[in-house]
C-alpha cells in the first residue's frame, strides 16, 4: 500500500517514513502543502497522512484541494491541536480520522489499516477469506488459526490482494502500491514475495489461494466469508 | 468634516445662526423702509395741505403765493423741499424758490381729487419723493379753475437714516452671534470635561499609575465607564490566569522532565518509563492550557450558541472516526437549547463526551439537550449522553469526581475525557452526575447556569 505523508517537522517526517516503511508500507514524503498536493495528484496514493500545521498552506486547505481535484483515498490528519473544533473542521474538509499528536506509532499504524481496509470496503478489522484470516489490526494472518509468520512486505502483498479478493491486480499495480518514487522497479521482486507467499500459506498446496493469470497479474481466488458493507 | 466634536458644534451653530440672522437682518430692514417712507408721505402731506392754506385767488383768476411761506425750507434753494403749482393746460403758476428752475412734475394735470405719490424721481439728479394733489379752485366771483399742487423732499436724509440703521443692526448681531458661540464653546468645554477626564484616566490606566477608572460620573458615561472597568478587571484576571498558567505549566513539567533526564544519568534508560512521562507532560499542556483559553468565567458577553447545530456538526464527525461501529445516535434536542458562551468549550464539552459514548457503546447512543429554567434571567442548559456500553467503572468514576482531580492523573477509559468534561463544567459554574443509563451503560448529565 502506497501512502502519502505530508508534515513539515523534518524529524518527525523522518521517524515516520521509517517506521511506515518498517511496517511494509511504500511512503511518499512532502515536507510541505503544494509538493503534497502534487505527490497526491501524480502519484497512485492508497492513503494520505496530512499535518494540519504545515508551513505554505493549513493541512485543511490541502485536503480540500484534494477533495477537488477528485481523490477519494482516505485521509488520516496529525494535529498538535487537540480542540474538538478543529478535529470536526478537518473531518468535514474530507478527512476521515484524525491522530492527536504527541502519539505513538501503533495508534497511526491502527488508524491507517482500519482506513485502508475501509475503503476497499471491508466493515470488520479481520478480513477472512476460507480458512485466511487477516487482522489489519493485529497485523496478524492465521491459516486456519495457526499463525503464519510474514515479514512486513509479505504481509503488504496479502493484505492488497486480499483487501480485493476476487478483482484482479496487475503487477504494475502491485509495484506502484508497494513501493515509492525512489525504488528501482523490477517485476521480478513481485514474483520472488508471490511464490514466498505460496509457499508460507499453503506449503501442501490444497488452497492455491493466489491465482496467476498471465500478463493480466494475481488473484486472491478465495471467497469472502466476513460481510462486506 | 472636523474631527472634534466641539469644533463640529462651533460650525454647524455659526451656519445655523448666520443663516438665523440674516434672514431676520432682511425683514427688519423692509420693515424700517416701510415705515420711514409712510412717515415721508405724511409730512409731503402736511407740506401740501400748507401750500393750499397760503394760496390765494386773484381777481384775472389766477393763484398767487404770499413771498413769506410758513415753510421757510420752500424759500431755500437747496433745502430738499420743492414745491409747484400748475394750472390745467400744465403752465407753471407758481415753483418754490427752493427748486432753483427745476420741474418738479410734467405731462397731463390730474384731475380734481386725485392724488399721486411718487416714490422715487429725480429732481436735478436729486432722489425725491413726489406727492401731486389736482384741486379745482373757486374765485370770489364764483367762477371754478382747476390746478394741481405738488410737493417734493429729497431723499437723501432718508438714505442715511436707512444706512445708519443698517449698520447698527448689523453690529448688534455680529456681537451678540460672537457672545452666542464664544458661550457655546465654554460650555462645550465644560459639557464634555468628563470625557477628557475619561481619556487622561484611560492614559493613567495605561501607564499603570491607576488601577482603574474613578467613579463620579455623568449618568449618560457612567455605563461606559463601568464596562470599560469591567473590560479592564477582565484582561488583568485574564493576564493573571495566563501568568499562572504558564508558572503551573513550567513547574508541573520539570518534574516528569527531572524523572527522565535522572533515568539518563543512570545510565539505564526504561523507555516505557520515558514514555509515561510523555504522556503526562502531554496531558498537563492540555489540562493547562484549556483553563488558559476557556473564556468561562469572562465578563465579556457571548452570542447564544445553539445546541443542537453543534451536536449535529459532532454527530457528522464522529459517525465518519466510528463508521465501522456505527452506533446509532438518538439525539433529542430542545430547539431553545442554548449555550451562552465559547462554541469551542461547548464542542470540547460534548465532544468529548460523545466521543466516550461512541467509544464504549454497544450499538447505541443518546444525546438529550434542553434549555433549563435556574430563576435567572436566562435560561440554562442541560445535557444529558448515554450509551448501552459497559458502564463507567465505580473507581473511575471517583477518580474523575474527586475533588481537585485533575486530568494528568486520570486513567483511560471513560476516565480522561470526562475529566476535560469535569474541567470546563467547573469553570463555567455548572455540575456533572454520573449515573446508569435506561439504555444499560453510562448516562452523563451536565447542568450548566447561563451567565
Amino acid at each position: 500500500m502506497r501512502l502519502l505523508l505530508v508534515e513539515d517537522e523534518t524529524l518527525l517526517r523522518e521517524s515516520l517514513t521509517a517506521q511506515l516503511k518498517k511496517a511494509g508500507f511504500a511512503v511518499d514524503a512532502a515536507g510541505n502543502g503544494s509538493e503534497g498536493f502534487y505527490f497526491g495528484t501524480e502519484y497512485p496514493v492508497d492513503l494520505a497522512i496530512v499535518d494540519l500545521g504545515l508551513p505554505d498552506m493549513p493541512g485543511i486547505t490541502l485536503i480540500s484541494r484534494l477533495r477537488d481535484a477528485g481523490r477519494e483515498f482516505p485521509v488520516l490528519v496529525l494535529t498538535a491541536r487537540d480542540r474538538w473544533q478543529d478535529k470536526v473542521a478537518a473531518l468535514q474538509a474530507g478527512a476521515d480520522d484524525y491522530v492527536v499528536k504527541p502519539f505513538h506509532i501503533e495508534e497511526v499504524l491502527a488508524r491507517v489499516n482500519a482506513l485502508l481496509r475501509r475503503a476497499a470496503g471491508w466493515a470488520q478489522a479481520v478480513l477472512r477469506c476460507g480458512p485466511i484470516e487477516l487482522d489489519t489490526s493485529r497485523q496478524a494472518v492465521e491459516v486456519a488459526g495457526v499463525e503464519v509468520e510474514l515479514t512486513g512486505f509479505e504481509y503488504r502483498v496479502l493484505e492488497c490482494l486480499m483487501l480485493r479478493a476476487g478483482e484482479v491486480v496487475s503487477k504494475a499495480e502491485l509495484t506502484d502500491r508497494l513501493y515509492d518514487q525512489d525504488f528501482e522497479r523490477d517485476s521480478n521482486v513481485i514474483e520472488v514475495f508471490i511464490g514466498r507467499l505460496r509457499r508460507k500459506l499453503d506449503p501442501h498446496d490444497e488452497l492455491q489461494p493466489i491465482e496467476t493469470l498471465r500478463g493480466r497479474g494475481y488473484r486472491f481466488a478465495l471467497d469472502r466469508t466476513a460481510d462486506r458493507t | 468634516m472636523p474631527s472634534s466634536l466641539s469644533a463640529r458644534l462651533l460650525l454647524s451653530v455659526s451656519l445655523v445662526l448666520a443663516l438665523f440672522f440674516g434672514l431676520t437682518v432682511v425683514a427688519l430692514d423692509r420693515l424700517f423702509r416701510e415705515a420711514g417712507e409712510r412717515a415721508m408721505q405724511s409730512v409731503l402731506e402736511v407740506h401740501l395741505i400748507a401750500l393750499l392754506a397760503a394760496a390765494e385767488g386773484d381777481g384775472s383768476r389766477g393763484l398767487r403765493m404770499p413771498a413769506q411761506l410758513p415753510e421757510e425750507r420752500f424759500s431755500q434753494p437747496g433745502s430738499g423741499l420743492y414745491g409747484q403749482i400748475r394750472d390745467a393746460s400744465g403752465e407753471i403758476v407758481w415753483r418754490s424758490a427752493s427748486s432753483a428752475g427745476a420741474q418738479l412734475a410734467e405731462g397731463p394735470v390730474l384731475a380734481p381729487g386725485d392724488r399721486e405719490v411718487v416714490r422715487l424721481a429725480m429732481l436735478d439728479d436729486i432722489p425725491v419723493m413726489a406727492l401731486a394733489l389736482g384741486i379745482e379752485w373757486e374765485f370770489a366771483d364764483g367762477s371754478m379753475r382747476r390746478f394741481e399742487f405738488d410737493v417734493a423732499q429729497s431723499l437723501d436724509l432718508y438714505h442715511a437714516q436707512v444706512e445708519r440703521f443698517r449698520r447698527q443692526l448689523f453690529i448688534w448681531f455680529l456681537g451678540l452671534m460672537l457672545l452666542l458661540l464664544t458661550s457655546l464653546a465654554l460650555l462645550l468645554r465644560w459639557i464634555l470635561r468628563p470625557l477628557r477626564r475619561i481619556e487622561t484616566e484611560i492614559a493613567a490606566v495605561e501607564a499603570g499609575s491607576r488601577a482603574e477608572l474613578g467613579g463620579g460620573y455623568p449618568s449618560e458615561l457612567t455605563g461606559v465607564t463601568e464596562n470599560m472597568n469591567a473590560l479592564i478587571r477582565d484582561e488583568r484576571a485574564r493576564l493573571l490566569r495566563y501568568r499562572n498558567t504558564l508558572g503551573n505549566l513550567a513547574h508541573s513539567l520539570k518534574t516528569p522532565l527531572a524523572v527522565m533526564r535522572s533515568a539518563l544519568q543512570a545510565g539505564q534508560p526504561d523507555l516505557a518509563a520515558f514514555d509515561t512521562q510523555i504522556a503526562r507532560m502531554d496531558a498537563i499542556v492540555g489540562s493547562q492550557l484549556r483553563r488558559a483559553a476557556t473564556s468561562a468565567g469572562t465578563t465579556l458577553g457571548h452570542a447564544p450558541v445553539a445546541v443542537a447545530a453543534v451536536i449535529e456538526e459532532l454527530r457528522g464527525a464522529l459517525d465518519k472516526v466510528y463508521a465501522d461501529k456505527q452506533p446509532r445516535c438518538l439525539t433529542e434536542t430542545d430547539g431553545n437549547a442554548v449555550y451562552y458562551g465559547d462554541r469551542e468549550d461547548l464542542t470540547d464539552l460534548i465532544g468529548n463526551l460523545l466521543d466516550n459514548a461512541y467509544k464504549w457503546s454497544r450499538s447505541t447512543v443518546r444525546i438529550t439537550a434542553q434549555a433549563e429554567e435556574m430563576g435567572r434571567r436566562r435560561r440554562g442548559l442541560r445535557l444529558a449522553v448515554e450509551d448501552d456500553g459497559p458502564g463507567i467503572r465505580p473507581a473511575d468514576a471517583q477518580r474523575v469526581l474527586a475533588r481537585g482531580a485533575r486530568v494528568d492523573e486520570q486513567a483511560e477509559g471513560h476516565g480522561i475525557g470526562l475529566a476535560v468534561v469535569k474541567e470546563i463544567v467547573e469553570l463555567a459554574g455548572g455540575s456533572l452526575t454520573l449515573g446508569v443509563s435506561p439504555l444499560g451503560g453510562a448516562r452523563i448529565e451536565l447542568s450548566i447556569p447561563p451567565r
